[in-house]
Parts: C-alpha cells; sequence; structure tokens
C-alpha cells in the first residue's frame, strides 16, 4: 500500500545521513559477535591457542567444520531439529488458532482470563518441567523420541501464539462474522474460510518465532532425548564442551552451521513480517 | 482455499508422523539379537555410554577393548554411545530411573556424583564381581577409595560401585624457555617454588595462568593446603572419618598464602572471571610461564605447543590433588549386567591400558615400560610415583554436593580481595558442614 | 452495518439470535484440545512440582521424603533467595525497560524516517541485522560474548587499551561489573524483537490519522505521543508481558557467562532453583524456589494483563 507522506519543510540533507549512521552503528554492534564467530569458525585450534579468538586465522581452516559435521553426525541432527521445529511451528500454530477463536471471537465467558491460565505455559520456569515431564514421558514409551519434545513446545508455544492472537481477534470486525452467520455458514467455516485468511499474516509470523524458538531449545530436549539419533543441534554443540576442555574453533564452526538453518528461515519468511502481526486495517 | 491448504498440511503431517514409526525401534535401547546366535555364545546388545573426546586416551583404549570384546563375543552388538557430558552430569539421576539406559556408562566419582547415584539405588553394587574378578587386587588404595559408596553416597567405604581404567593427577606444566630465559631453575621444593615465582614478578612477567571463574584456583588451593597436611586430615575432609577445622594450621596457611600470592601480583587480579579455557589458551601462547592443574590438558599441550615445556610435581608436596579417573557404572536397569562386567573386566586388562598409557591417558594397571614417547614416559611415572606414595588426595569439591560452586565463589572473593583469608574460609565452611551433616546424619 | 432485505420482526430476532449464539455455548469445543494439552503439559508437571516441594528428595529411585513446608521456612532465612530476586529486578530493566524504549526508538526511526528518507529495503535490512542475536542460541551468544568481556585478552578492553585506558575494568569478573555486563549483553539478545513487533505495529496505524494531525499543525513529537503510542498500544502490552516473564525467568545467560558469580553478583531465581536441583541435589529446595517463582511471575503476569484489558476496554468504550 503506497503511504503519501507530506515532507517536512524543515528537511535537512545532513540530518538524514546522521541518523542513517547511527542506525548502521548499532547494527555493526550488533553484528560484532558473530564477526567473531566466523572469524573462530575457520581457525586451526593451535592458532586460536596462540593467538586468541580475536585475529583473523592465519590459514582457512575447513577442517574444523569437517570434524564437527562428521562427529556429531549433524546432517542426522539438522534434521531433527528441522522436524521438530516445524512440526512444533504448524502444530502450535493451530492450537493457537483454535484457542484463539474461542477466545478472541467466541468471547467464551471469563476469556480474559482463560488467555491468561494458557499463559502459564510460558511462566513456568524449566526446571519445574523436567522431573515430571520425564517420569510421564517415559510412561507412555515416549522417552526419546521427538513426539515428547514436540506435543511439550506444542503446549508452550501455542500460549504465546493464543495470547497473539486472542488480543487480535479480539478486535475483529463483527460484521464479517454476522455476514457469514446470516449466509448460513457454521462456526467451523467461520473460522477457515473468513477469520484464518484475514490474520493468516499474523499465524505466518506466529510460525516464524515459534520455528525459531524451539529450534534453539536446549534444555528440555536435552532431558528428553538421552541418545545420539534422537538429538538435535544444540545438544550437538553442547557435546563439544567436555568436562574441563572446551574445543572453541570447533564449537564455532558448529555454531555457524547451526545457527544458518534459523538465519535462512528468517530471511525468506521476513517479508512476511511487514504485512503485520496484528490483522491489518481492514477497509 | 484455505480448507486444501490445511488438508494439505494436515497430510504433510501425517507423511511426516509415519516417519519416526520407521525409526521408533533405533530409539532407546533395546535387547535386539544381532546375527545368528553361536550356539553357546552370549548374544544380545551391550551399550556403552561414555563422554571423553574422540581423540583422547582414554577413547583410543576403549575402541581397542571394543575390539576385544567383540572377538570373544561374537553374537553382540556393541552400541557405543558418545554423550554430551552436560547430559550425563546433570540428567543421570533423571535418566537411569527410566527404562532406556545403558549397560554401562561413564561417570563421575566423588560423593557429589557416583556417590548419589549409589544412594539413590541408581547403580548396581559391584561388590561381588570384584572380588570374583579380581578387581579389588587391581585396584588398591586411594585407587579403591573412588570406586567404593556406603548407602548414603560416602566415599571410601561400603560396596564397589564403580570401576576406574585410569588416573588424573594436578601437577605443575611450565614454560621451559621462559624459564630459561629468565634464569628461573625448576624449583624443588616450597620455598624455590615461591622464589621462582618472585624472580619472574620482579621481571615483569606475572607467573601463574589462573582461572577464578572454575577448577583451577580451588584445586591449587587445595595443593597447598595439602602441602601442609597428612592422610588423616584428607581422610576426614573428604571421607568424614573426623571433623576438619577450616581454621587450623592446614588450611589457615594455606589461604593465607594463596592471598599473599595474589596481593604479590603472582595471579593476575582480572583472574576472577576467567574460565580454565582462558587458563590455558593463555600458557600455550606464552603469555605465563607456569601452570598448576591438570593430567586432562596433557594431550592438548602436546599437540598446540611452540615451545619447549615440561612438568614437575608440586615441589615440597606428599600429598596430591589427584585420583583415579572417570568410573564405570552399570545402571541397575541394565539388562546386560554380564556383558557389562565383561566389558569392565576388558578395560582393565594390560592390552587395553597400555594404549591409554601409551597417548598419555596414566594407566592404573599398565607397564609404564612400554610407553615409548619420553615426554609421556615421564609424564606417566610422575603419577605412579604418587600412587606408589599413595598421594592421591582427591580434589577439594567432592565432598559436598555442589561444593564446587561455593569454592569458585569463595576462591573469586580471595582474587578480588573482597574477603580476607578467615573470611573465605568461615564462607566455605557452611556449606561443608551442612552438606556433611546430610550424608552423615 | 448492513441488514438483509427482510421482513423487520424475523430479520432482528435472527440477527439477535445469531449474535447472541455467537457469543456463548459453542465455542467450548474449540478450547479443548489446547485444553487437554495445557493439562498434561503444564499442569500436572506444576503439581507434581509443588509435590516435590514439600519433600526432600535427591532425585533418583529412593522415594521422596514428605517435610510439609520446611523447604518453605528455609526459604525466607535464605540469603542467597533474596539476593537472587534483586538481581531478577536488574533484569527487568535490562530485558523489559531498556529494549522496549530502545527498541520503539529504533523501530520508529526505521519505519518513519529511514524507510521513508532512504529505501524500504535498507529499513528491512537494518531490521533483520538488530534481530539477528534473537536467533542465536544462548550458549553460543554466551561464548561469544566471554570472549569480548575477557578482561585480558577481550575485543573491549584491547580497545580501551588502544585508546589509552590504563586499567579497563574486569567486566565480568568485578563484583560492581558483572551485573551491568550482563544486562548489557541481555539487551542486544532482546532489542530485535520489540524492533520487528514495533515495526509491524507501526505499520498498521493509518497514515490519515497523522495526515490529519499535521494539517493541525501537530509536530513530530505531538503526533507521536498522540497518535502512535495509543495506536500500537495492544501490541506494547505483549511485548512488556513477554519481556517481562521472559526476565524474570531467565536461566541460560548466566548460566554461561558467569554462572551466578562472581560472589552471587549475578544470581538469579531459576539459576539458584537448577543449582539446587542438580548439582546439590536438594530437588525439593530447588522445587520450592522454582515454585516461588512462578507464583510470582502469575502475580506479574495477571497485573500486566488486567492493566492491559482495562485500557483495550477503555478503548472500546471510548469509541
Amino acid at each position: 500500500m503506497a503511504k503519501t507522506y507530506v515532507p517536512n519543510r524543515h528537511h535537512q540533507g545532513r540530518l538524514r545521513w546522521v541518523i542513517l549512521a547511527g542506525a548502521v552503528v548499532m547494527a555493526v554492534v550488533m553484528l560484532i559477535p558473530f564477526g567473531i564467530m566466523v572469524m573462530n569458525a575457520f581457525k586451526s585450534p593451535s592458532d586460536y591457542s596462540s593467538h586468541g579468538p580475536l585475529t583473523l586465522p592465519t590459514e582457512f581452516y575447513t577442517q574444523g567444520l569437517v570434524t564437527f559435521v562428521n562427529r556429531t553426525n549433524f546432517p542426522l541432527k539438522l534434521w531433527n531439529s528441522f522436524f521438530i521445529s516445524s512440526l512444533v511451528a504448524v502444530f502450535a500454530a493451530l492450537l493457537s488458532v483454535l484457542n484463539a477463536f474461542a477466545l478472541g471471537i467466541g468471547r467464551v465467558k471469563g476469556n480474559m482470563a482463560i488467555v491468561t491460565v494458557f499463559l502459564l505455559a510460558n511462566m513456568l520456569p524449566q526446571e519445574v518441567l523436567i522431573y515430571p515431564l520425564f517420569k510421564m514421558a517415559q510412561a507412555v514409551h515416549l522417552d526419546n523420541t521427538p513426539w515428547a519434545v514436540i506435543i511439550v513446545f506444542t503446549v508452550i508455544q501455542s500460549a504465546f501464539g493464543t495470547y497473539l492472537l486472542a488480543s487480535v481477534l479480539g478486535t475483529f470486525p463483527r460484521a464479517l462474522l454476522e455476514a457469514a452467520a446470516l449466509d448460513g455458514a457454521n462456526r467451523w467455516r467461520t473460522l477457515w474460510q473468513v477469520v484464518f485468511p484475514v490474520v493468516r499474516p499474523t499465524v505466518v509470523v506466529l510460525m516464524i518465532f515459534f520455528f525459531i524458538w524451539t529450534w534453539n531449545e536446549f534444555f528440555i530436549p536435552l532431558v528428553l532425548l538421552t541418545t545420539p539419533d534422537t538429538q538435535t543441534v544444540p545438544i550437538a554443540l553442547a557435546s563439544l564442551q567436555g568436562d574441563r576442555l572446551m574445543d572453541a574453533p570447533t564449537t564455532n564452526a558448529g555454531s555457524l552451521l547451526s545457527i544458518v538453518p534459523a538465519v535462512v528461515f528468517f530471511l525468506i519468511f521476513q517479508r512476511s513480517l511487514t504485512r503485520g502481526i496484528t490483522a491489518g486495517a481492514v477497509k | 482455499m484455505a480448507k486444501t491448504r490445511l488438508i494439505k498440511g494436515i497430510a504433510a503431517a501425517g507423511i511426516a508422523l509415519l516417519l519416526p514409526l520407521t525409526a521408533c525401534s533405533s530409539g532407546g535401547t533395546g535387547t535386539s539379537t544381532a546375527g545368528t546366535g553361536a550356539g553357546t555364545a552370549a548374544t544380545g546388545t551391550l551399550t556403552i555410554w561414555d563422554y571423553e573426546g574422540a581423540d583422547s586416551a582414554m577413547s583410543k583404549g576403549w575402541a581397542k577393548a571394543i575390539e576385544i570384546f567383540k572377538t570373544e563375543h561374537p553374537g553382540v552388538t556393541v552400541k557405543s554411545e558418545k554423550q554430551t557430558f552436560e547430559q550425563i552430569q546433570k540428567n543421570a539421576k533423571i535418566v537411569l530411573s527410566g527404562d532406556s539406559v545403558p549397560d554401562v556408562m561413564e561417570y563421575n566419582k566423588g560423593n557429589a556424583t557416583a556417590g548419589v547415584l549409589a544412594s539413590e539405588g541408581l547403580i548396581t553394587s559391584l561388590n561381588d564381581v570384584a572380588t570374583k574378578r579380581g578387581w579389588d587386587t587391581k585396584l588398591k588404595g586411594a585407587l579403591a577409595t573412588t570406586g567404593k559408596y556406603t548407602d548414603k553416597g560416602l566415599m571410601g567405604s561400603g560396596d564397589w560401585y564403580g570401576i576406574p581404567n585410569y588416573g588424573e593427577y594436578v601437577t605443575v606444566f611450565y614454560n621451559k624457555d621462559m624459564f630459561a630465559a629468565n634464569g628461573v631453575a625448576v624449583p624443588t621444593t616450597a620455598a624455590e617454588f615461591e622464589a621462582a615465582l618472585a624472580a619472574f614478578k620482579a621481571k615483569g612477567i606475572t607467573p601463574l595462568a589462573e582461572s577464578g571463574a572454575e577448577y583451577p584456583m580451588g584445586q591449587l588451593w587445595y595443593q597447598l593446603v595439602l602441602a601442609n597436611a597428612n592422610r588423616d586430615f584428607v581422610n576426614g575432609y573428604q571421607l568424614f572419618t573426623s571433623d576438619v577445622d577450616f581454621h587450623g594450621t592446614e588450611m589457615t596457611k594455606a589461604t593465607e598464602t594463596l592471598d599473599s600470592w595474589v596481593k604479590k601480583g603472582y595471579i593476575s587480579k582480572d583472574a576472577a572471571a576467567l574460565k580454565a579455557e582462558d587458563m590455558g589458551v593463555s600458557f600455550i601462547n606464552g603469555k605465563y610461564p607456569i601452570m598448576v592443574s591438570g593430567s586432562w590438558w596433557f594431550g592438548r599441550l602436546k599437540t598446540e605447543i611452540k615451545f619447549n615445556w615440561g612438568s614437575f610435581l608440586f615441589p615440597g608436596n606428599k600429598l596430591n590433588t589427584g585420583s583415579t579417573g572417570n568410573l564405570w557404572v552399570v545402571p541397575e536397569k541394565a539388562k546386560n549386567k554380564t556383558l557389562a562386567y565383561d566389558f569392565i573386566d576388558i578395560t582393565l586388562r594390560p592390552e587395553v591400558q597400555n594404549v591409554i598409557g601409551a597417548n598419555g591417558g596414566l594407566p592404573i594397571a599398565g607397564d609404564a615400560s612400554t610407553i615409548s614417547d619420553p615426554q609421556i614416559k615421564a609424564f606417566t611415572a610422575d603419577f605412579s610415583k604418587i600412587v606408589a606414595d599413595d598421594g592421591l588426595s582427591f580434589y577439594p569439591d567432592w565432598p559436598v554436593a555442589g561444593y564446587y560452586d561455593v569454592l569458585v565463589s569463595g576462591f573469586q572473593s580471595l582474587v578480588n580481595q573482597t574477603k580476607t583469608p578467615a573470611q573465605v574460609l568461615d564462607f566455605i565452611a557452611a556449606p561443608y558442614a551442612e552438606g556433611k551433616k546430610s550424608i552423615k546424619g | 452495518m448492513s441488514t438483509t432485505a427482510a421482513p423487520a420482526r424475523p430479520a432482528r430476532t435472527t440477527r439477535a439470535t445469531a449474535s447472541r449464539s455467537a457469543t456463548s455455548g459453542g465455542y467450548w469445543p474449540y478450547l479443548i484440545p489446547g485444553a487437554i494439552a495445557f493439562l498434561v503439559v503444564i499442569v500436572v508437571p506444576f503439581a507434581m512440582n509443588f509435590y516435590y516441594s514439600l519433600t526432600e528428595w535427591k532425585g533418583g529411585l529412593r522415594p521422596p521424603k514428605f517435610i510439609g513446608a520446611d523447604n518453605y521456612i528455609a526459604l525466607l532465612g535464605d540469603a542467597n533467595f533474596w539476593t537472587s530476586f534483586k538481581t531478577s529486578l536488574a533484569m527487568i530493566v535490562a530485558m523489559v525497560i531498556i529494549p522496549t524504549l530502545l527498541g520503539l526508538l529504533l523501530a520508529s526511526v526505521l519505519f518513519d524516517y529511514i524507510g521513508k528518507k532512504f529505501d524500504g529495503k535498507v529499513a528491512t535490512f537494518l531490521r533483520a541485522t538488530y534481530y539477528l542475536p534473537q536467533v542465536l542460541p544462548v550458549a553460543v551468544a554466551g561464548v561469544l560474548w566471554g570472549w569480548i568481556l575477557n578482561a585480558e585478552t577481550g575485543a573491549l578492553n584491547v580497545v580501551l587499551r588502544a585508546i589509552g585506558v590504563a586499567d579497563p575494568p574486569n567486566w565480568l569478573g568485578s563484583v560492581s561489573t558483572a551485573l551491568p555486563s550482563v544486562m548489557a549483553v541481555m539487551v542486544w539478545v532482546q532489542i530485535g524483537y520489540p524492533v520487528v513487533i514495533f515495526m509491524s505495529a507501526l505499520e498498521r496505524v493509518d497514515p490519515e490519522l497523522y495526515e490529519a494531525a499535521e494539517i493541525d499543525g501537530a509536530g513530530w513529537l505531538q503526533r507521536f505521543r498522540h497518535i502512535t503510542l495509543p495506536q500500537i498500544k495492544p501490541e506494547t502490552f505483549v511485548i512488556v508481558l513477554t519481556c517481562t516473564i521472559a526476565a524474570l525467568k531467565v536461566f541460560g545467560p548466566i548460566y554461561v557467562l558467569t554462572a551466578g558469580g562472581p560472589e552471587s553478583s549475578t544470581l538469579v531465581p531459576s539459576y539458584y532453583s537448577y543449582l539446587n536441583f542438580f548439582p546439590k541435589s536438594k530437588v525439593g529446595y530447588g522445587a520450592a524456589i522454582a515454585n516461588v517463582l512462578t507464583v510470582l511471575i502469575i502475580i506479574v503476569a495477571v497485573a500486566i494483563t488486567s492493566l492491559q484489558n482495562r485500557s483495550a476496554r477503555r478503548e472500546m468504550e471510548g469509541r
């Protein structure tokens, strides 16, 4: 949508460059740690020990990446993470839509209280969940499978999704709902043919967040996934930290590899972010 | 339109659902029989969990052990799974109470780790097996102490719960080139050691690489305590056989010495937040001439150091920080305990022990004369000397669960000079007393 | 609002009944999947955790020993416990207050100024860089910042020494600078989140409102205060609530950067709870700490959502 904007009469050419420079400086500050990570990902261990982490590598060392990939069976970990994160993204988004539909549009009795109760899922510190979840997963023989992790994070992420979507759907135009009702649509059809298309951008944003958040989860997967064939990327990264020794260059190589999928995912879908987190001005 | 998308989504999820069902059988451990059971030979699967680095001496030794195991048990599949240290350290308690447990597992030694597992009934008592297979004759003195635990989880007596394979000890690594360049000789007494530190400082070089955010400071302190202590003190501190006075001579002298070293600048005042990794790196790149730390550094130092270096035992000490390496434990819920015992037995055999020894892993039942590399030989000889003198005195954070963090915090105050030595001792005495009470009752 | 061409009375009743049934009953089934999942994954563990907090337990196969409220009584006298909540306040500043304000500023600059004066693509690119820290796993961020803040060899102090600062601080090792350093790292980690959300919120605001105000002679600041801020209230609430919960729960960065040190100056409740659950094997005590933390989070969250509801209701009425 093109927006017309009345230019400021006191516009100064110089000022806009200053502001841009400021924003760029901020961006550089944000990126410095990433630069360090890339530098060390391609550094050999002896180079790192001799010169420290803040120098450019003396030679372009790719063995660290290779070692990491082979030692941790990275492709398998990548697949496990991708499998879990995508399913969580989809299921949690679905669950959020269903919940928010009832709460935001249906205005079920005490809806704001219910939203807050659902948010409890987000409020619980992880330590609270560890022991009980493990015991329950074991009881239903889901321990050491991705499903335990998927179920847990679907619930946790959908708490945020329900909250956001319910807030958004709370301002959904009644006119559209009534028109659909008068057309004879039942609630299910209203949901998928009237409501969902309008909030699709929001749902896509939720899926992005859910994917990235689940991808980076460490603690709960650490407890629920006990063998290397089921483990995810963050656990693979942690495996480089031994009892007393840490392999820094390989850790950086591994980190670089691990964030690539999340970054790519974000860059591809970030255009949807511009379409708005909240239901756009429905005119 | 939205509906077809929904259907497609469900279909995709449905297909994805089928995938893990096929992979399901690989999750966890099971007793899948492999190959054709060859008559009398055992069949099944042996699952081993460990967390040593793939290039470490232990891993190489254990690879050999697996080879030998396979030839002696042709019908058995061996699944060796490398774990994350973090995972095992934190989750062992939870995971071992479940059903998908390994048959034999590497685990840390001490009251706070193996002791807790033993007291919780999570690992099997190995008493009968140890006697039957002669492990208790191979492991004597301090080597046996770390493997035995009471039912309250106190180390040193009670049943055998863990079997060690290798050893570790804290020593003084030094930069020969820097010593030569500054005219400092290798010290042989405690006084000479301090003089060496002073000599470096006089030339403007901070002598000791240290780390206040992790274990090194505590281990240095403990070395100084041991300089003034005897075996009774160690037993009292570690095994609760007698009361320990935190303001007695041993600990007071050690803390005051450490404090004076910080004041004199022998230890960098920036060390409070440095991690062990930082300490190691700064020794390797030649910034500090001396690093007091453990044998686990040996392999990495050998590969990465470019100058002439060596090690010497902490001068003047008969007792040394050190112990056996990590233990093999057999989870109570393991399904193939006999196979586990066979494997443990193999790791104690000379063939395997000598592989560990050859790579600098400090074997406990090996033959040092088979080591060809002179540096490794000397390094191993130092360890053997300590064992022969029964000088292994374990680590300062062992007696009480969670004591590691207490010591780190206490010695950070020392480095930052925010507490006096007496105050530091007060600070670390309280959690010790509390923890001791909860074990001894 | 359109009405259907039908006899007056039937139409009114149809519409009336239609809207009544739209607001009652019938929507409950949609909550069932969510409710079941929630019950299993959240409520049951929460209850189990409460049970553990009433016991003394090491976490293995031996049964927990019931000791009633002893853990809670011990908590009251535990200095570490109270210190950890003080540190939480610092985390709220670092993870809620600063990111929200700074994020709003950055979002406005990117959206209003840079997006318009330069190119939308520039703004989008900058936004992506601000968000990037959110994509990085906390453990890795901790290692990287550990390298930068290293007192001896860290980039920050190298630069400071180069420009003449004689004795740069021991960022993570000195009690006076450790907490501020951790706070700074948390700002770095968090800022992308409000920036992204605020930018889309700003996009949602109807430009006609701005044009009308400008014609009335309102300057940028006045437009910002009277139009922008009220319009983006929903998103502001979402950000404040989620960041506050995250600040109270924070664990990862502390674990990686300082392990609660030096000398417990960066100890937070979640980390203290973890210390008891795992290294100390005092599961009952750790559960009690976690419980208190959860209750506190619930209270704060309820307070914020009530404010949000009140503000939303006031808006609906004012409309």
